[in-house]
């Protein structure tokens, strides 16, 4: 028994591959279910989407000029990541065009500048590393990064935590307390981009925003909690990450596609059995008696 | 003094909405913004919460802008957001907190007896989303109170609540008057008029006029009854 099990968990762990692919899933698992959670809070739940395109071009050009360098490449999907959410920001401001039709346009443009950008420097292997990410491949030197932007996500999240809750709920309020409008928001986004380009290496651009949403959406089924959203995200996606990676590596499967597959059995679990706002509470539920004290 | 509207004009768009207002709110008085649908109530609160611009004249406030508050229209919030009523009055600390200290004994007993004062106790820990329109605007009451505002702004604080809520809010909004807290309030009820306001701007035709309450009730049917919860009709304006 005991081996079956030390095969099955353990054993696969023996490669340094698997480490790192495990402890880079861990660090992200940390970092992006939280930005996921207040994403859906704020009713932006495929911004994520959109901001995973637009980082696109930037990956591609860092690739064009200094090939497969994790470092130029992440900086490159950063800063194009940023100039779309500002550029889709302006025009929305500057025209009254909605910002998320705004967006819709400039990830929709990136998605095919970054398309063409990699085809015309590099072969389709390389077009589907950047697109799907291979998280078996991470180095140590990815690693580092990884966990360094997930570490600074974490804490930026834990400094702007009262100003986000505030801001989602009555953003008239925060502005009112001499916030300056679109600050919170703004910084909010950069972070939503920073886990992006710390997630492409090992999920690539386009399943990066899985391991962000998926555990989010799940959690919606067991908390009413914002704490307990969080903690119920931030534990789902690390045993995504590394259930989806133990898949992969006894299945023969791709790594990212695992990941974010096994998020996704969670959310349709949650979705069918989940303690609140699923079906199987909707069809159980009934009116709380009143000497235990229902809403009015 | 605590605010003062020099020839104010303001817009929305390309659409002008209000000509020379003028007006001064002093401390502790509760002044009343009545009009019909669209004639600028909003219009007017967003400017002097500094949210719109003038197109013209000024909105003089010596109140800082932590210690304004505004309490929007219940529609105006994410309710949906997974937040409990002390959580939500906790966020009135804002101006002596901010977003990064953290909350101490001190806050949390003010908390429990403003929640006590506004009979929402026993919903400390209760989701917004939970709640009927009434508690939630007692909670949103309570945040207000945390923040020791100085200047109150409110939108149809009366609409969709109970009549305990009613009578709840009367009586600690004109405490906050007692205390010296300057409150502008948009009322379409003639009772809530009565017993709360001492000043009345009404807004029509794109201008404002400064009455009284005791002008709008007699001007109600002649003044020949008292009409408990009737709205606030435009030809029970003074002419």
């Amino acid at each position: 028994m005991l081996d079956l099990l030390n095969s099955l968990f353990i054993a696969p762990f023996d490669y340094g591959f698997m480490r790192r692919a495990m402890i880079a899933g861990l660090a992200l698992s940390l970092a992006a279910p939280p930005l996921g959670v207040f994403l859906m809070l704020r009713g932006m739940s495929l911004i994520g989407d959109a901001m995973a395109h637009a980082i696109l071009p930037g990956v591609a050009l860092g690739f064009l000029l200094a090939g497969f360098s994790l470092p130029v490449m992440s900086l490159g999907g950063m800063l194009s990541g940023l100039l779309v959410a500002g550029l889709a920001g302006s025009v929305s401001q500057m025209t009254g065009h909605r910002e998320d039709a705004a967006m819709a346009s400039f990830f929709l443009i990136s998605l095919a500048a970054g398309v063409m950008l990699v085809s015309l420097g590099g072969s389709s292997v390389d077009l589907t590393h950047v697109l799907f990410g291979s998280i078996l491949a991470v180095n140590t030197t990815a690693l580092v990064l990884i966990a360094g932007i997930s570490s600074v996500i974490v804490l930026a999240m834990a400094l702007m935590f009262r100003a986000l809750v505030v801001e989602c709920l009555d953003p008239l309020f925060l502005r009112g307390q001499g916030v300056r409008h679109g600050l919170v928001h703004g910084l909010f986004l950069a972070l939503v981009v920073l886990n992006l380009t710390a997630g492409f290496q090992t999920l690539g651009t386009l399943m990066a925003v899985g391991l962000m949403m998926l555990p989010a959406t799940t959690a919606r089924f067991w908390s009413k909690r914002l704490e307990g959203l969080m903690a119920i995200a931030v534990v789902w996606a690390m045993i995504a990450s590394t259930g989806g990676l133990l898949l992969s590596y006894h299945l023969a499967l791709p790594s990212g596609p695992s990941i974010i597959m096994l998020a996704g059995v969670g959310y349709v679990f949650s979705a069918l059995l989940g303690r609140y706002h699923s079906l199987l509470s909707k069809l159980r539920r009934r009116a709380t008696p009143l000497e235990t004290g229902g809403a009015a | 003094m605590r605010l003062r509207l020099k020839d104010l004009h303001l817009a929305q768009g390309e659409r002008t909405v209000l000509e020379h207002i003028e007006g001064t709110f002093e401390e502790g008085a509760v002044t009343a913004l009545v009009g019909a649908n669209g004639a600028g109530k909003s219009t007017l609160i967003q400017a002097i919460m500094g949210e719109l611009k003038p197109i013209g004249g000024s909105v003089e406030c010596d109140v800082p802008k932590e210690r304004r508050a505004w309490l929007p229209q219940q529609l105006a919030l994410d309710l949906t957001f997974p937040m409990s009523v002390e959580e939500l009055i906790m966020t009135g600390t804002w101006p002596s907190h901010g977003a990064l200290l953290g909350y101490c004994g001190p806050h949390y007993r003010k908390a429990r007896e403003v929640m006590a004062r506004l009979g929402i106790s026993h919903l400390a820990h209760r989701p917004l989303g939970e709640l009927s329109g009434g508690q939630r605007q007692r909670a949103l009451l309570g945040r207000t109170l945390m923040q020791e505002a100085e200047l109150l702004l409110l939108d149809e604080p009366f609409s969709n609540v109970d009549m305990e809520t009613v009578e709840v809010l009367t009586e600690v909004l004109r405490d906050m008057a007692d205390r010296g807290t300057t409150i502008i309030v948009v009322l379409h009820d003639l009772e809530q008029l009565a017993r709360l306001a001492d000043h009345v701007l009404v807004l029509a035709g794109g201008h404002g006029q400064w009455t009284t309450p005791q002008a709008i009730l007699e001007n109600h049917h002649g003044g020949s009854q008292r009409h408990h919860h009737a709205p606030i009709l435009s030809f029970d304006f003074p002419k």
